[in-house]
């Protein structure tokens, strides 16, 4: 059986994606643990469970993330930029610019036909711009982060952050809750910020063709729609597979390239 | 080689112990526009104050505050907590603003901590043009920097005794650039991260004793045959002050790349270069520090440095480029902008990162961008092939 596998180990969360000739079988994401093995092992078991097989019957597999480091059953070590260009490419065929927002950080990247990188950027040594800040206001708003993206679309006057420095904000954000200001208008304050964040970074890169934007903030809406509007340019929505999972679908896919080799 | 990593890796070694013992004094310096000469020639250790080894930041951020570059900062923090005891005197210099503070927040600290100002303190100015009044006001700083030596140190700095230093110096420079040219064959012998040791290095250690040290390593590498470069990128660092050799490691230790070159503060772009030996020295050292115009303090001069990088790629070999700058380092920052802008166009890959200096540089996240530039570099160096290969085969066809 030709069969691989891919691990994303992030800040945040850590994915595992098992391919059987080009097709998915098998996936699971969950929330990362504090040491990367462990959070390694616990994909992994949850992702074979999904696939049906047992470890013995990945042939080759490559890790990617934060913690890919200290995953002790990985063949390969790849990039998480690499992984999630490649990943993208065979979420959208046609997509040529790739934004993925992790947990602790964000990268832009120009793909080529192969999923292969090209110029690509990165966030500053700051939470803003990453997931962990989007987590960081869900929990202060005591909001699902699911739920998060979905308040822009009920705001009717959103609040303006004077800061997107994640602590500065976060005390914003207690302040505007005090004085009693709506949910939604402080939800969709905060995916403003946010998008305005990632739209420098994507600016800078001068975006072409296709954009198709991956992690697990490509989920939350109000960020999304509000990035569209700050780079004037559509971000397509994948539906062949949650794009949490990209860098790991990338990784998968490159163990099979290296099988193939 | 390990003199070289054992005064790369450490602000006091056992030279400068030796050094003191004998009576000599110890002078500070902050940049590389600070002719080191002029000390040399006074029988005094011209040593260039580094951040190194800084494990904390509560002197620094006392007195610089959060939003200027980490380097001056390391360097006070460093005063502050003793690690310059050894220092008879400092000079500093405004190779940028932030470098300029350091003069009087370094001031500042030594009213509130006992003992950390050297009882030499001087503030050389540079100017940032080198053409008419700029030089002629260089060689002016340079004679009251000499005037000023002689009278705290009582010496006596002759004109002969200056141009005996540069002909020493110059040996070092000479064997520096032998060493540079090994680093352009097609099998490099050598590593970035020892070579910048040594580099670093010959800005901290007696400039006899590293003269000679230098003399065995270059003869010792030439007889080298192992590439070790095979199979790997070659890349150029450059950018911001660095004397982290830690920095060289990361790059070089991911085992993709090898480092064929640097341009930096602390690197060959100043010693490469020979001063004139003939003539008035006083005139040739300011020639050879402010004329060169290599940093991006200097005005209007962005072209002649664009070129004198494009040069030493191509000459280097260096298949792509990683730039950093320090955060809130302005200079680099916007120099590196322009740098990637104008590589780029025309096909060279660049990096460009923003970090922290020294013991807060966040090897996670560098890792990861190095790492994933050098993939990039994979694949266009596999495109570039295949594009030749098919290429090779019309042609045959």
């Amino acid at each position: 059986m030709n069969i691989v596998a891919g691990f994303d180990v992030g800040s945040l969360t850590s994915k595992a994606v098992i391919m059987k000739n080009g097709k998915i079988i098998g996936s699971h994401i969950i929330k990362s643990k504090p040491r990367p093995k462990d959070s390694a092992d616990a994909a992994l078991a949850g992702a074979l469970a999904d696939a049906g097989i047992s470890r013995e019957d990945i042939k080759y597999c490559i890790g990617t993330g934060y913690g890919r480091e200290k995953i002790e059953f990985v063949d390969e070590l790849v990039s998480e930029i690499k992984c999630h260009g490649k990943g993208a490419r065979w979420m959208m065929p046609t997509a040529e610019t790739v934004i993925d927002i992790g947990g602790q950080d964000c990268k832009t990247m120009r793909i080529d036909k192969d999923g292969n990188i090209g110029r690509f950027s990165t966030n500053d040594k700051c939470a803003s711009g990453t997931g962990r800040f989007l987590e960081v206001m869900a929990k202060v708003l005591n909001v699902d982060i699911d739920e998060l993206g979905k308040l822009s679309a009920k705001a009717k006057d959103p609040i303006t952050l004077a800061s997107t420095c994640t602590v500065w904000a976060q005390a914003d954000v207690i302040k505007y809750i005090n004085s009693g200001v709506p949910i939604e208008d402080i939800g969709a304050g905060i995916n403003t910020a946010m998008a305005g964040r990632v739209a420098i970074l994507v600016n800078a890169l001068k975006p072409e063709g296709d954009i198709l934007m991956t992690g697990g903030v490509a989920k939350n809406i109000g960020v999304v729609s509000t990035l569209e509007k700050l780079i004037g340019k559509r971000i397509k929505r994948a539906r062949k597979a949650d794009p949490q999972i990209a860098g790991a679908i990338g990784a998968a896919l490159l163990s099979m390239e290296k099988m193939a080799s | 080689m390990n003199v070289f990593h054992d005064a790369a890796n450490q602000v006091e070694f056992d030279s400068i112990t030796q050094w003191k013992k004998e009576g000599k004094p110890v002078v500070g310096y902050t940049c590389s526009y600070a002719p080191a000469e002029i000390f040399h020639a006074a029988d005094i250790l011209p040593y260039r104050l580094r951040g190194i080894e800084t494990d904390g930041m509560e002197v620094g951020d006392t007195y610089f505050g959060p939003f200027i570059c980490s380097f001056p900062k390391c360097i006070l923090q460093l005063a502050g907590k003793g690690k310059f005891s050894f220092l008879d005197g400092a000079i500093i210099t405004p190779g940028c603003d932030g470098m300029r503070r350091l003069d009087e927040c370094w001031r500042k600290a030594g009213e509130d901590i006992n003992g950390i100002v050297p009882d030499y303190f001087y503030y050389f100015d540079v100017p940032h043009k080198s053409e008419n009044h700029g030089m002629a006001w260089y060689v002016e700083e340079i004679k009251e920097l000499i005037r000023s030596i002689e009278s705290h140190f009582k010496v006596k700095i002759t004109n002969d005794k200056i141009s005996a230093a540069i002909s020493e110096f110059n040996k070092g420079r000479r064997l520096l650039a032998e060493i540079e040219n090994l680093r352009t064959r097609d099998d490099v012998v050598v590593s970035g991260t020892d070579v910048f040791a040594a580099t670093v290095a010959g800005t901290v250690m007696p400039r006899d004793e590293y003269t000679k040290e230098l003399k065995k390593w270059a003869t010792a590498l030439k007889k080298r045959k192992t590439s070790l470069s095979k199979d790997k990128h070659r890349v150029m660092l450059v950018g911001s002050i660095s004397d982290e050799i830690d920095l060289f490691e990361l790059i070089e230790n991911t085992g993709k790349a090898i480092i064929v070159g640097e341009n930096l503060c602390f690197g060959i772009r100043y010693e490469g270069n020979e001063i004139k030996e003939d003539g008035d020295p006083v005139a040739a050292l300011a020639e050879h520090y402010l004329g060169a115009s290599v940093c991006p303090r200097m005005y209007g001069k962005y072209k002649e440095r664009l070129a004198m990088l494009k040069e030493r790629i191509v000459r280097s070999q260096a298949q792509g480029v990683i730039m950093q700058n320090i955060r809130f380092c302005d200079l680099h920052g916007a120099e590196n902008a322009l740098f990637e802008r104008d590589l780029e166009a025309m096909g060279i890959p660049c990096l460009r990162i923003e970090r922290e200096y020294g013991p807060h540089i966040d090897i996670g996240r560098m890792k990861m961008r190095i790492n994933a530039f050098l993939e990039r570099m994979e694949s266009s160096e596999k495109r570039a092939a295949a594009s030749a290969m098919s290429a090779e085969v019309s042609v045959s066809a």
